[in-house]
């Protein structure tokens, strides 16, 4: 955990570093004069080596200070807490609709293996695939926020306005942002549970008169879990990625947006800072499937 | 011959207080601006993006460019010069800064002091290194002496760089900016909106009309038009695709503003690099552009052909789009006589994140092969669109034959006199007459030195100056006050207002 880590810090600081535009010219403007350039590189520490840099950044990131935004002129970690509240729910409803609705569907098909049941899935969850997330996006906002007019077509006016508001505004993005992974982790859910369906104890279980639903869910769905958790801890991750995308498209002001504006910007603190921050919680993640693997099968235990 | 030279009796001032005969008092309006400002400093960020919610909103001039592109008099009720080189401005009195303190000439002083002043971060500091001193005569008589006479120097003192802000405030203008604009700057949500509410005490009575302003930062051009449809903002400011305008235009609910800019498109050619040091081989490229066919292919035939680096919304303008008329025919001639019969190879180097530039390439590129120029498009992304294009610092020499960007400065035909500009046009006589037209304090003979660079350019062709970059604003129906034009890059909402 530690490793992957330091590895993604080194990478986004070199990677930041490589890329062209002087965030000393974004800031001063691009008539500004090479003293004036020499000042501003010096107090943001850009005249020191890039392995000095790096040291002091990951230093002062250990104490929880990420540096300060250039664009904003504000803290980098009060930057990122300030998006949380956009991206976390956005994330989390995603996921929510990712596993709610293609968990069901993956079994659903599995049981109806190679009839319509099965057929109508696999063509939606490849239409899944194939949509770009973007697309979906407007697509969805013109169905249900031009022609229906239900929900807003983006924007983000924060929990103080209520919570059912705050939820409605993050409904379609969530929508959006999740159809791939659903998908994808219906496809999963398919071919797992009926490579379980296949084995001898399934056989036996329902040889032995056990109810149907019992067979399904105790017996099969449990022991397919394990590579659905996995494909779904990876996907949790994926969804933040691809919040940038669906954040520009609804306009949201969430963490994605945060990173992509900073790209532009060249605001190194905060791509750094959002990389990292970004990067600490997907290792999270993983670890936190891990540790599930044990609840699921009781085989897997950790020294 | 010395002249005096008393302007602005504030008429225009009486006239452009009047609220419009149907204009309701109170409401709020939704904006949508394409970038977020990066930043609410005006004197230490050049970007347009922090003058369109800004400038004239929260903060002012003493002179302002009105919405014809004229100056006239505004915290400065009028001033006085003989020789364009001392000015002294009278300000109006009882103007209020945000923070209730009345404006008064140490004001003005200061700004103009900091921006002089090396230490600052003043993004056009060299815009003020003419200024010599700045005397304050009494708390509403200031007096500035230039090094040398600047016939734009009243400009410089209408730029977004030259707003008028309280100078107890001024360590806070990044972040909350104070000045004496018609709005305050209630709430900035990084990343999302700026939040402007009515300035009860602003010192044009009557004025503004709306309440409350929200600037909704909304990049994707579809986004913005789903979130017109859907009811989410009032105005698209910024980004509205050409390709929309023709079905907005029939919606009755929507109102579609087409004006002019000061945003001159501009077909780029590295004029230190062969053959485009050849004046015969950029005339060549000229006369094989069709750029009738560009602003349509481009911009859905909105905006105006160029022929010059002069836009429209300039009082020199001098139409000189015909002068080097598209002529495939004589194109062929020219490479022929400059040793090119078979014409060469070429990459033209763009930005997507600016959608015309690609689409017009792409345009251009089939032109060009007309005539023999085989040119291929390399999409760059911003940053090294800057640095090898652009050439910024430590750039020592730009890396291209030719790119395509809008030039969306107003006054910036002194770029062509400056040879170490991307273009790398470095033409002695053309450097003189920008130089004359600098110091000419008779309008007269400064008009005349303009029509000569106007000419010149277009018979030299350092560039090809495709088309003037539309503005495309579209509103709900009942929005009033909103300006046609964009002489600058404000979004002024001193008189928007719904109708009633």
């Amino acid at each position: 955990m530690a490793a992957t880590l330091v590895f993604v810090s080194v990478l986004v600081f070199v990677v930041i570093r490589v890329l062209p535009g002087d965030p000393a010219l974004i800031i001063l403007g691009l008539e500004a004069s090479p003293d004036a350039i020499a000042r501003i590189r010096s107090s943001l520490g850009l005249d020191q080596p890039v392995p000095v840099q790096y040291l002091r950044w990951v230093g002062r990131a250990l104490t929880g200070d990420l540096g300060r935004s250039i664009q904003y002129d504000v803290s980098v970690s009060s930057l990122i807490l300030s998006r949380l509240h956009v991206t976390l729910p956005l994330t989390l409803l995603a996921g929510g609709f990712m596993v709610l609705a293609a968990v069901p569907l993956g079994v659903f098909a599995a049981t109806r293996h190679r009839r319509w049941g099965d057929y109508l899935t696999m063509v939606l969850s490849q239409l899944g695939i194939a949509v770009p997330g973007f697309w979906a996006g407007l697509l969805l906002i013109l169905l249900f926020s031009v022609k229906l007019g239900w929900v807003q077509a983006g924007g983000f006016d924060g929990w103080g306005a209520g919570v059912w508001p705050a939820l409605r505004s993050l409904l379609l993005p969530a929508v959006a942002l999740g159809l791939f992974q659903f998908a994808v982790l219906a496809r999963t859910t398919r071919s797992a549970v009926l490579e379980v369906l296949r084995e001898e104890y399934v056989k036996t279980a329902r040889a032995k008169g056990v109810a149907e639903g019992c067979v399904l869910f105790r017996h099969a769905l449990s022991n397919a879990m394990i590579p659905v958790l996995t494909v779904a801890g990876i996907q949790l991750g994926q969804l933040i990625a691809g919040s940038i995308i669906l954040e520009s498209v609804f306009y949201l002001p969430g963490l994605g947006r945060l990173a992509l504006g900073a790209i532009n910007a060249r605001d190194l603190p905060v791509v750094q800072g959002v990389v990292l921050f970004v990067a600490s919680l997907i290792v999270m993640i993983n670890v936190a499937v891990d540790i599930l693997y044990g609840f699921l099968d009781p085989r897997i235990r950790y020294e | 011959m010395k002249r005096l030279a008393l302007v602005g009796l504030a008429l225009a001032l009486v006239a452009a207080a009047a609220p419009p005969a149907a204009a309701q008092q109170g409401g709020s309006l939704v904006v949508q601006v394409a970038t977020e400002p990066p930043g609410l400093d005006l004197t230490t960020n050049p970007s347009s993006a922090i003058a369109a919610v800004i400038f004239y909103n929260v903060q002012e001039a003493l002179v302002k460019v009105d919405k014809h592109g004229k100056l006239v008099p505004w915290l400065a009720e009028r001033w006085y010069t003989t020789d364009s080189k001392n000015y002294t401005f009278f300000l109006r009195k009882g103007v209020r800064f945000h923070n209730g303190r009345e404006v008064k000439a140490a004001d003005i002083k200061f700004a103009l002091d900091r921006a002089v002043n090396p230490e600052t971060k003043h993004p056009y500091r060299v815009q003020y290194e003419n200024i010599q001193d700045v005397i304050v005569k009494d708390d509403y008589t200031i007096s500035v002496t230039l090094k040398r006479p600047e016939a734009n120097f009243l400009w410089t003192v209408a730029r977004q760089g030259s707003v008028i802000y309280p100078r107890e405030a001024v360590e806070s203008l990044k972040t909350q900016p104070l000045g004496t604009g018609p709005y305050l700057l209630s709430e900035w949500v990084r990343g999302d909106r700026v939040v402007l509410t009515r300035n009860k005490d602003y010192w044009q009575k009557g004025l503004p009309h709306l309440d409350k302003v929200t600037f909704r930062f909304i990049a994707d051009p579809n986004s913005a038009l789903a979130a017109l449809k859907s009811g989410d903002i009032d105005v698209s400011g910024f980004g509205l695709g050409p390709e929309s305008v023709g079905e907005l235009k029939k919606d009755g609910r929507y109102q579609v503003i087409v004006g002019d800019t000061t945003n001159d498109v501009t077909l780029s050619m590295n004029n230190s690099k062969k053959p485009y040091s050849d004046r015969r081989v950029r005339l060549a490229i000229t006369h094989a552009i069709n750029k009738e066919e560009v602003l349509k292919g481009a911009m859905f035939g909105y905006g105006k052909i160029l022929g010059s680096n002069v836009d429209p919304l300039n009082p020199y303008y001098l139409d000189v789009s015909k002068r080097v008329p598209y002529d495939p025919a004589k194109a062929k001639k020219l490479l022929a006589e400059a040793g090119l019969p078979n014409g060469f190879d070429a990459v033209f180097k763009v930005a997507p994140q600016y959608y015309y530039t690609v689409r017009s390439a792409e345009v251009i590129v089939n032109q060009l092969a007309k005539v023999g120029i085989r040119a291929k498009i390399q999409q760059v992304e911003w940053g090294q669109w800057l640095s090898q294009v652009f050439c910024l610092k430590p750039c020592e020499n730009p890396d291209y034959d030719m790119s395509i960007i809008g030039h969306a400065e107003e006054w910036d035909i002194g770029n062509f006199a400056n040879p170490k500009y991307y273009f790398r046009w470095d033409n002695a006589e053309f450097q003189k007459l920008f130089k004359d037209s600098e110091s000419a304090v008779d309008d007269k003979k400064r008009r005349e030195l303009y029509v000569k660079m106007q000419n010149m350019l277009a018979d030299e062709a350092p560039a090809v100056w495709l088309y003037m970059h539309p503005r495309l604003v579209v509103t709900k129906k009942g929005v009033t006050g909103i300006w046609k034009d964009l002489p600058i890059p404000s979004f002024d909402l001193t008189e928007v207002a719904w109708q009633k």
